[in-house]
């Protein structure tokens, strides 16, 4: 939910205040706001009790050279380098690769929240942007396959991890005992697929992987979050909604007494405006369409694809980008499925059809692997609003077991819940073996 | 002092005007390129949010934007992680509590401006309580009491009078304001240092307090530039940045 993230922390700078120390202290353990699988992917699932984590960790951020610099396109000065960081324990301990989901950076609220559980449970924790954020793509040496290709991408991810578990131990003498590997959403399927190439390539020889809350079909899941902001059939009515939005949070934080902001006063914020289902889905397209004109922007300027930037020309940094966001806004993920991953796919093998490459970005493809393959675990929650019908079932059939299905939460709702962490607990437990 | 700082100020002015009128944004493009594919949507009521505020003064405030994050990663940072580094926390909380205190007299300043009188008083009440048992503003023992802290400045005063914002400015080091809000800030910084004067103090000791001042409130501020990683940050900064005063203003 990045709008709302930067537009709460905006709004943290605007009062000139102390809310970082305040929020500790004066964090409710549950808020009362009226549970619906939206809610629980907008707010969290924050009707059930926090579990116990650290307040801080003890980041490294790292940062480390994939592609030459120069090859990086200058409207991407500020993303030079790939960034990415780690969180160490003293001495030697089990490491834990965790790569984020559509859009996101190493350091989103959702990877903070992975990184206090692992490495309360004894990880050294390495945390990886996914492949669609603009960081990742830019700095990529892969200017073939398009981000969302679930094998290319693993082989991406493979080559920076090596990387990167070199630059560790080099840099910061981080010594493994083993290594496991996850991700939420995408970062989810993502780690699915890199469990498979690592039994090929046997360089890490993970002892657990998990998923949590990935999509089944990478095509299916965009389509329904295409949906909740739908531009293409229904703009006027979108932008309207948008702008009655705004303008409900901005009547209800009025008739506040105080104009600061903590946490118990985002979910009293969030009670008065009485969001109804149609708003927190537009709410949640909203934030995944803003992902993805970040993403299609990034590729555009990387791979030189002239969709919505012009192709061929060198974008300044001081140039102005605005009318590049508002072509963005004209295109859903599903457009760029067609008009971009298809004909990409379709130049390497002209046989290749849509339906072929929608089994293809999807856990269908490799589900023999994970049917058979006792090291990898699925976790994610019944009312997950990126499944489509019947693909829950789909997980318990594939996993069996090795499956665990709360049954609320929403969309990743769950994270910072004492029943998620006590989940990772037993998942992890250290030297389980 | 007065007189110097007037002149200062009309360069200021006028090499503003000259840099406002002078940068453009526009693509500069070269001879091989092509069209985008996917063309910008026709009705620009169609955007909504995405084209409810022009900017007139881009070409200024990208570059500005580009400057402030150079600044603030080189200059503003380092210096303060150095404060944080060699203040002990107590310290730093009274520092912050004590500058608070003192933005509490423009913030009564503003909300009597605006027939606010539940807010001025409040506002007084905590700035009473804060200057005596709280040791001239160290300690907040407002808060704990219940008297919350508000937020009114003169950029909110013009607009409650129904003076526009004006056209998007992004301020050296500050970062996102407006014509309108820009205006405010001088006005309350006037007002403050009046404060200060008022209380006897030297030019040279309200300067090094307006710089701790600073310091201390960069400290509090979560923000980093391009922490988003997204190339678009400027656009969304200016939109948020826009709706935020406009609800501030009709609160």
């Amino acid at each position: 939910m990045r709008i709302l993230s930067v537009l709460f922390i905006l709004i943290l700078a605007g009062c000139t205040s102390k809310e970082a120390n305040l929020v500790e202290e004066n964090t409710p353990t549950v808020c009362d706001l009226d549970y619906s699988r939206y809610q629980a992917t907008v707010t969290g699932y924050c009707q059930i009790p926090a579990a116990d984590l650290p307040d801080t960790l003890d980041t490294i951020n790292k940062r480390i050279t994939i592609k030459p610099l120069d090859e990086i396109s200058e409207v991407f000065w500020f993303n030079k380098q790939m960034k990415y960081s780690l969180v160490k324990q003293e001495g030697d301990a089990p490491l834990i690769f965790v790569i984020a989901g559509t859009g996101a950076s190493f350091e989103s609220a959702k990877m903070v929240s992975l990184q206090k559980s692992f490495f309360q449970q004894g990880y050294h924790v390495i945390s990886i942007s996914s492949p669609t954020f603009a960081n990742f793509i830019v700095n990529s040496t892969n200017t073939k396959y398009m981000p969302g290709d679930l094998t290319h991408d693993a082989k991406d991810l493979y080559k920076v991890m090596q990387l990167v578990w070199a630059q560790v131990q080099a840099e910061d003498e981080v010594q493994a005992s083993s290594f496991s590997l996850t991700g939420y959403s995408l970062g989810g399927a993502h780690s699915a697929f890199l469990a498979l190439l690592d039994e090929q390539e046997q360089v890490f020889n993970f002892e657990k992987v998990l998923l949590i809350n990935p999509p089944v079909s990478l095509y299916n899941s965009v389509s329904i979050l295409d949906q909740y902001f739908d531009l293409r059939n229904n703009r006027p009515a979108a932008v309207a909604m948008f702008d009655e939005i705004f303008a409900r949070f901005s009547t209800v934080y009025s008739a506040q007494r105080s104009s600061k902001f903590d946490q118990s006063s985002i979910y009293s914020l969030f009670k008065n405006v009485e969001l109804t289902e149609a708003e927190l889905k537009l709410l949640i397209g909203a934030s995944f369409r803003m992902s993805s004109s970040d993403m299609i922007f990034a590729i555009d300027v990387s791979f030189n694809t002239g969709a919505i930037t012009y192709k061929n020309h060198k974008i300044d940094k001081l140039e102005s980008l605005t009318h590049s966001m508002q072509r963005a806004s004209n295109i859903t993920f599903g457009d760029y499925f067609d008009r971009a991953m298809l004909p990409r796919a379709q130049q390497e093998d002209p046989n290749i059809t849509k339906a072929d490459l929608i089994t293809r970005y999807s856990l269908h493809q490799i589900e023999d692997y994970l049917k058979s393959s006792e090291k990898v675990f699925l976790v994610t929650s019944k009312d997950d609003i990126i499944l489509q019908a019947g693909e829950i079932d789909y997980l318990k059939d594939i996993f069996g077991s090795r499956a665990k299905i709360f049954p609320r939460g929403g969309h990743c709702g769950n994270f910072d819940r004492q029943n998620f962490v006590e989940y990772l607990d037993t998942t992890f437990q250290r030297g389980t073996n | 002092m007065l007189a110097i700082s007037n002149k200062c100020r009309r360069y200021i002015m006028v090499l503003a005007c000259t840099l406002l009128a002078a940068c453009s944004s526009v693509p500069q493009l070269e001879n091989n390129v092509a069209t985008p594919i996917v063309p910008v949507p026709e009705n620009n009521q169609e955007l909504g949010v995405f084209s409810a505020y022009n900017d007139p003064w881009e070409g200024f405030n990208r570059r500005m934007y580009y400057f402030n994050a150079k600044a603030d990663e080189y200059v503003l940072l380092p210096i303060v992680d150095g404060y944080k580094a060699i203040t002990p926390d107590v310290v730093e909380t009274g520092l912050s509590n004590f500058f608070n205190n003192l933005a509490e007299i423009s913030t009564f300043i503003n909300s009597v401006l605006q027939f606010k009188f539940s807010v001025a008083g409040e506002t007084f009440g905590r700035f009473f309580v804060n200057s005596t048992i709280g040791m001239v503003g160290l300690l907040d023992v407002a808060t704990p009491l219940g008297l919350v802290e508000q937020n009114e400045d003169f950029g909110q005063t013009l607009g409650f009078w129904g003076v526009g914002a004006g056209p998007y400015l992004v301020l050296p080091l500050l970062g996102p304001s407006s014509l309108r809000d820009a205006t405010g800030l001088a006005f309350d910084s006037f007002a403050d240092q009046q404060v200060l004067d008022i209380f006897g103090m030297t030019a040279e000791q309200e300067l090094y307090l307006s710089l701790v001042n600073s310091i201390d409130a960069r400290a509090r501020l979560p923000f980093r530039y391009y922490a988003s990683g997204s190339a678009f940050e400027y656009e969304y900064l200016k939109l948020l940045y826009k709706k935020y005063r406009e609800i501030q203003v009709a609160r």
